[in-house]
Protein backbone atom coordinates (compact mmCIF):
# COMPACT_ATOMS: atom_id res chain seq x y z
CA UNK A 1 0.00 0.00 0.00
CA UNK A 2 1.00 3.41 -0.91
CA UNK A 3 0.76 6.20 1.19
CA UNK A 4 -1.84 7.71 -1.40
CA UNK A 5 -3.91 4.67 -0.64
CA UNK A 6 -3.14 4.83 3.01
CA UNK A 7 -4.72 8.16 3.02
CA UNK A 8 -8.11 6.93 1.28
CA UNK A 9 -7.93 3.54 3.58
CA UNK A 10 -7.55 6.51 6.68
CA UNK A 11 -10.65 8.27 5.67
CA UNK A 12 -12.55 5.37 5.82
CA UNK A 13 -10.93 3.77 8.98
CA UNK A 14 -11.56 7.24 10.91
CA UNK A 15 -15.45 6.14 10.55
CA UNK A 16 -15.16 2.42 11.14
CA UNK A 17 -15.85 1.44 7.65
CA UNK A 18 -13.27 -0.63 7.15
CA UNK A 19 -13.79 -4.40 6.24
CA UNK A 20 -11.76 -6.84 8.29
CA UNK A 21 -9.50 -7.90 5.76
CA UNK A 22 -8.61 -4.39 4.96
CA UNK A 23 -8.41 -3.40 8.29
CA UNK A 24 -5.07 -6.18 8.93
CA UNK A 25 -3.58 -4.16 5.73
CA UNK A 26 -4.23 -0.64 6.97
CA UNK A 27 -2.44 -1.60 10.38
CA UNK A 28 0.36 -2.96 8.51
CA UNK A 29 0.48 0.38 6.53
CA UNK A 30 0.01 2.53 9.63
CA UNK A 31 3.23 0.61 11.04
CA UNK A 32 5.11 0.90 8.19
CA UNK A 33 4.67 4.84 7.75
CA UNK A 34 4.59 5.58 11.20
CA UNK A 35 4.22 9.43 12.38
CA UNK A 36 3.83 10.23 9.03
CA UNK A 37 0.35 8.03 9.35
CA UNK A 38 -0.64 8.77 12.72
CA UNK A 39 -0.65 12.37 12.00
CA UNK A 40 -2.73 11.72 8.74
CA UNK A 41 -5.03 9.88 10.81
CA UNK A 42 -5.71 12.73 13.57
CA UNK A 43 -6.42 14.68 10.89
CA UNK A 44 -8.89 12.90 9.38
CA UNK A 45 -10.48 12.32 12.48
CA UNK A 46 -11.73 16.32 11.76
CA UNK A 47 -14.30 14.86 9.86
CA UNK A 48 -16.25 13.87 13.11
CA UNK A 49 -16.12 16.73 13.91
CA UNK A 50 -17.55 18.18 10.57
CA UNK A 51 -20.66 15.62 10.35
CA UNK A 52 -21.62 17.10 13.83
CA UNK A 53 -21.21 20.67 13.04
CA UNK A 54 -23.31 19.96 9.67
CA UNK A 55 -26.71 19.00 11.99
CA UNK A 56 -29.01 21.80 13.46
CA UNK A 57 -28.23 21.70 17.29
CA UNK A 58 -30.71 19.75 19.59
CA UNK A 59 -32.39 21.11 22.53
CA UNK A 60 -31.78 18.89 25.49
CA UNK A 61 -34.04 18.70 28.69
CA UNK A 62 -32.77 21.33 30.96
CA UNK A 63 -32.47 19.00 34.23
CA UNK A 64 -30.11 17.03 31.60
CA UNK A 65 -27.48 19.72 33.22
CA UNK A 66 -28.53 20.03 36.57
CA UNK A 67 -28.13 15.98 36.86
CA UNK A 68 -25.09 16.26 35.43
CA UNK A 69 -23.40 18.73 37.74
CA UNK A 70 -24.98 16.87 40.57
CA UNK A 71 -23.61 13.32 39.69
CA UNK A 72 -20.16 15.60 39.10
CA UNK A 73 -20.12 17.44 42.70
CA UNK A 74 -20.89 14.34 44.53
CA UNK A 75 -17.85 12.35 42.54
CA UNK A 76 -15.53 15.36 43.66
CA UNK A 77 -16.86 14.56 47.19
CA UNK A 78 -16.61 10.96 47.09
CA UNK B 1 -33.32 5.83 2.13
CA UNK B 2 -32.98 8.42 -0.58
CA UNK B 3 -31.44 11.90 -0.07
CA UNK B 4 -28.91 11.65 2.44
CA UNK B 5 -29.91 12.69 6.13
CA UNK B 6 -26.64 14.31 6.26
CA UNK B 7 -28.38 17.50 5.40
CA UNK B 8 -31.34 17.87 8.00
CA UNK B 9 -32.41 21.26 7.08
CA UNK B 10 -34.45 22.46 4.26
CA UNK B 11 -32.61 25.87 5.03
CA UNK B 12 -31.24 28.45 2.62
CA UNK B 13 -27.37 28.33 2.57
CA UNK B 14 -25.99 31.65 3.13
CA UNK B 15 -23.72 32.80 -0.09
CA UNK B 16 -19.91 33.14 0.96
CA UNK B 17 -17.26 35.06 -1.04
CA UNK B 18 -15.22 32.63 -3.01
CA UNK B 19 -13.63 29.83 -1.22
CA UNK B 20 -9.48 30.23 -0.09
CA UNK B 21 -6.65 29.03 -2.46
CA UNK B 22 -4.39 28.33 0.85
CA UNK B 23 -4.70 24.47 1.64
CA UNK B 24 -4.62 24.40 5.32
CA UNK B 25 -3.16 21.51 7.84
CA UNK B 26 -6.10 20.38 9.02
CA UNK B 27 -9.59 19.42 8.27
CA UNK B 28 -10.85 20.63 11.55
CA UNK B 29 -13.55 23.36 11.28
CA UNK B 30 -14.35 24.27 14.91
CA UNK B 31 -16.62 26.91 15.55
CA UNK B 32 -15.75 30.46 16.55
CA UNK B 33 -15.77 31.91 19.47
CA UNK B 34 -16.98 35.10 21.58
CA UNK B 35 -14.15 37.62 22.23
CA UNK B 36 -12.85 36.86 25.60
CA UNK B 37 -14.49 33.27 25.71
CA UNK B 38 -12.32 30.45 27.17
CA UNK B 39 -10.81 28.23 24.02
CA UNK B 40 -12.18 24.49 24.36
CA UNK B 41 -9.01 23.68 25.07
CA UNK B 42 -8.72 26.04 28.00
CA UNK B 43 -11.58 23.98 29.37
CA UNK B 44 -10.65 20.75 28.81
CA UNK B 45 -7.29 22.04 30.20
CA UNK B 46 -9.59 22.99 33.82
CA UNK B 47 -11.38 20.04 33.41
CA UNK B 48 -8.58 17.58 33.87
CA UNK B 49 -8.03 19.88 36.79
CA UNK B 50 -11.56 19.16 37.87
CA UNK B 51 -13.04 22.38 37.68
CA UNK B 52 -17.13 21.47 37.52
CA UNK B 53 -17.66 24.97 36.04
CA UNK B 54 -15.23 23.86 33.01
CA UNK B 55 -17.56 21.34 32.42
CA UNK B 56 -21.00 23.47 32.60
CA UNK B 57 -19.02 25.72 30.21
CA UNK B 58 -17.87 23.03 27.82
CA UNK B 59 -21.65 21.72 28.26
CA UNK B 60 -23.78 24.83 27.21
CA UNK B 61 -21.50 25.32 24.34
CA UNK B 62 -21.63 21.87 23.10
CA UNK B 63 -24.40 20.07 24.55
CA UNK B 64 -27.17 20.85 21.15
CA UNK B 65 -24.14 19.84 19.02
CA UNK B 66 -23.60 16.21 20.66
CA UNK B 67 -27.31 15.73 21.12
CA UNK B 68 -28.02 16.07 17.61
CA UNK B 69 -25.38 13.66 16.66
CA UNK B 70 -26.78 11.17 19.55
CA UNK B 71 -30.60 11.70 17.68
CA UNK B 72 -28.77 11.72 14.23
CA UNK B 73 -28.25 7.78 15.45
CA UNK B 74 -30.36 6.44 18.06
CA UNK B 75 -33.62 8.78 17.15
CA UNK B 76 -35.16 8.73 20.70
CA UNK B 77 -35.29 12.06 22.28
CA UNK B 78 -35.76 10.70 25.59
CA UNK B 79 -32.83 8.04 25.43
CA UNK B 80 -30.59 10.52 23.67
CA UNK B 81 -31.17 12.87 26.57
CA UNK B 82 -29.99 9.90 29.08
CA UNK B 83 -27.13 9.14 26.75
CA UNK B 84 -26.15 13.35 26.38
CA UNK B 85 -25.41 12.92 30.41
CA UNK B 86 -23.77 9.99 30.27
CA UNK B 87 -21.41 11.31 27.84
CA UNK B 88 -20.81 14.62 29.44
CA UNK B 89 -19.93 12.28 32.72
CA UNK B 90 -17.57 10.54 30.51
CA UNK B 91 -15.81 13.68 29.61
CA UNK B 92 -15.49 14.15 33.06
CA UNK B 93 -14.38 10.71 33.69
CA UNK B 94 -11.85 10.51 30.98
CA UNK B 95 -10.46 14.03 30.34
CA UNK B 96 -7.25 12.60 31.64
CA UNK B 97 -6.62 10.66 28.65
CA UNK B 98 -7.64 13.67 26.36
CA UNK B 99 -4.23 14.96 24.20
CA UNK B 100 -4.66 18.31 22.72
CA UNK B 101 -1.65 16.60 20.26
CA UNK B 102 -4.16 13.98 19.01
CA UNK B 103 -6.76 16.20 18.10
CA UNK B 104 -9.14 18.92 19.35
CA UNK B 105 -11.36 18.74 22.17
CA UNK B 106 -14.45 18.71 20.00
CA UNK B 107 -13.49 16.05 17.83
CA UNK B 108 -12.35 13.92 20.46
CA UNK B 109 -16.21 14.39 22.24
CA UNK B 110 -18.03 13.84 19.07
CA UNK B 111 -15.82 10.49 18.44
CA UNK B 112 -16.76 9.90 22.26
CA UNK B 113 -20.32 10.63 21.61
CA UNK B 114 -20.72 8.60 18.13
CA UNK B 115 -19.45 5.64 19.57
CA UNK B 116 -21.38 5.24 22.46
CA UNK B 117 -24.45 6.34 20.50
CA UNK B 118 -23.78 3.71 18.01
CA UNK B 119 -23.01 1.46 20.97
CA UNK B 120 -26.14 2.21 22.63
CA UNK B 121 -28.11 1.30 19.02
CA UNK B 122 -26.54 -1.83 18.74
CA UNK B 123 -26.84 -3.03 22.32
CA UNK B 124 -30.50 -2.48 22.15
CA UNK B 125 -30.66 -3.95 18.96
CA UNK B 126 -33.28 -1.17 18.05
CA UNK B 127 -32.03 -0.95 14.08
CA UNK B 128 -35.84 -1.90 13.34
CA UNK B 129 -37.27 0.89 15.59
CA UNK B 130 -34.95 2.97 14.65
CA UNK B 131 -35.54 2.22 10.84
CA UNK B 132 -39.58 3.38 11.78
CA UNK B 133 -38.78 6.30 13.42
CA UNK B 134 -35.99 7.72 10.88
CA UNK B 135 -38.77 7.16 8.13
CA UNK B 136 -41.32 9.16 10.38
CA UNK B 137 -38.62 12.01 10.86
CA UNK B 138 -38.24 12.49 7.26
CA UNK B 139 -41.49 13.25 6.85
CA UNK B 140 -41.59 15.58 9.98
CA UNK B 141 -38.23 17.30 9.69
CA UNK B 142 -36.46 20.01 9.74
CA UNK B 143 -39.31 21.42 11.65
CA UNK B 144 -39.32 18.38 14.70
CA UNK B 145 -35.74 19.98 15.63
CA UNK B 146 -36.33 23.82 15.74
CA UNK B 147 -36.39 25.45 18.13
CA UNK B 148 -35.47 29.49 19.19
CA UNK B 149 -31.31 29.90 18.40
CA UNK B 150 -29.51 31.12 21.06
CA UNK B 151 -26.50 33.71 20.50
CA UNK B 152 -24.23 30.14 20.26
CA UNK B 153 -26.14 28.58 17.96
CA UNK B 154 -26.37 31.49 15.49
CA UNK B 155 -22.96 31.69 15.57
CA UNK B 156 -22.39 27.45 15.04
CA UNK B 157 -25.11 28.45 11.60
CA UNK B 158 -22.14 30.02 9.88
CA UNK B 159 -20.38 26.98 10.12
CA UNK B 160 -22.90 24.42 9.54
CA UNK B 161 -24.04 26.34 6.62
CA UNK B 162 -20.25 25.86 5.41
CA UNK B 163 -20.06 22.63 5.94
CA UNK B 164 -23.36 21.70 4.20
CA UNK B 165 -22.27 23.31 1.22
CA UNK B 166 -19.52 21.12 1.26
CA UNK B 167 -21.45 18.05 1.72
CA UNK B 168 -24.60 19.52 -0.85
CA UNK B 169 -21.91 18.68 -3.69
CA UNK B 170 -21.58 15.25 -3.40
CA UNK B 171 -24.03 12.88 -5.32
CA UNK B 172 -27.01 11.85 -2.93
CA UNK B 173 -25.59 8.43 -2.92
CA UNK B 174 -22.26 8.97 -1.82
CA UNK B 175 -24.04 10.73 0.87
CA UNK B 176 -26.10 7.87 1.63
CA UNK B 177 -23.25 5.75 1.89
CA UNK B 178 -21.01 8.25 4.54
CA UNK B 179 -24.42 8.59 6.18
CA UNK B 180 -25.16 4.93 6.41
CA UNK B 181 -21.77 4.68 7.80
CA UNK B 182 -21.01 7.18 10.13
CA UNK B 183 -24.61 7.76 11.75
CA UNK B 184 -25.53 4.02 11.64
CA UNK B 185 -22.25 2.66 11.88
CA UNK B 186 -22.84 0.15 9.27
CA UNK B 187 -19.66 -1.73 7.71
CA UNK B 188 -19.12 -1.14 3.99
CA UNK B 189 -21.20 -4.96 3.51
CA UNK B 190 -23.84 -3.95 5.72
CA UNK B 191 -24.61 -0.56 3.74
CA UNK B 192 -24.22 -2.92 0.46
CA UNK B 193 -26.98 -5.35 1.50
CA UNK B 194 -29.45 -2.12 2.43
CA UNK B 195 -28.66 -0.21 -0.26
CA UNK B 196 -28.95 -3.33 -2.74
CA UNK B 197 -25.34 -1.79 -3.81
CA UNK B 198 -22.36 -4.35 -4.97
CA UNK B 199 -19.42 -3.78 -2.34
CA UNK B 200 -17.19 -2.44 -4.76
CA UNK B 201 -19.64 0.45 -5.41
CA UNK B 202 -20.31 1.10 -1.88
CA UNK B 203 -16.36 0.99 -1.20
CA UNK B 204 -15.76 3.61 -4.04
CA UNK B 205 -18.72 5.84 -2.90
CA UNK B 206 -17.37 5.86 0.06
CA UNK B 207 -13.59 6.75 -1.05
CA UNK B 208 -14.98 9.64 -3.57
CA UNK B 209 -17.51 11.27 -0.65
CA UNK B 210 -15.13 11.44 2.15
CA UNK B 211 -12.08 12.64 0.11
CA UNK B 212 -14.14 15.48 -1.49
CA UNK B 213 -15.49 16.13 1.89
CA UNK B 214 -11.85 16.30 3.14
CA UNK B 215 -10.48 18.02 0.60
CA UNK B 216 -13.62 20.24 0.81
CA UNK B 217 -12.97 21.27 4.67
CA UNK B 218 -9.71 22.29 4.15
CA UNK B 219 -10.79 25.06 1.96
CA UNK B 220 -13.18 26.03 4.07
CA UNK B 221 -11.09 26.18 6.87
CA UNK B 222 -9.92 29.32 5.90
CA UNK B 223 -12.89 30.88 5.77
CA UNK B 224 -14.00 30.05 9.36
Amino acid sequence: MNFKEFQNQSRLYVIGALEAEELEKFEKARKKFGKKAEDYIGECYGLHEAFALSLRPAKASAAIKERLMAMVRTRKEA
Amino acid sequence: MGRSKLISSHRKPRKHAHLPKSRAQTVSVAPQLEPGAPSDLELMNRIQAEDADALSQLYDRYNGILKALILRVIHNEAEADDLLQEIFMEIWNQAKNFSSQKGKPLGWMVTLARRRAIDGLRKKQAYARAEERLQNETEQQPDAWIHNATEEEIVLSDTRDLIRKVIEGLPPAQQQAIDLAFFRGMSQREIAAKTNTPLGTVKTRLELGLKKIYDGLKELRGEL
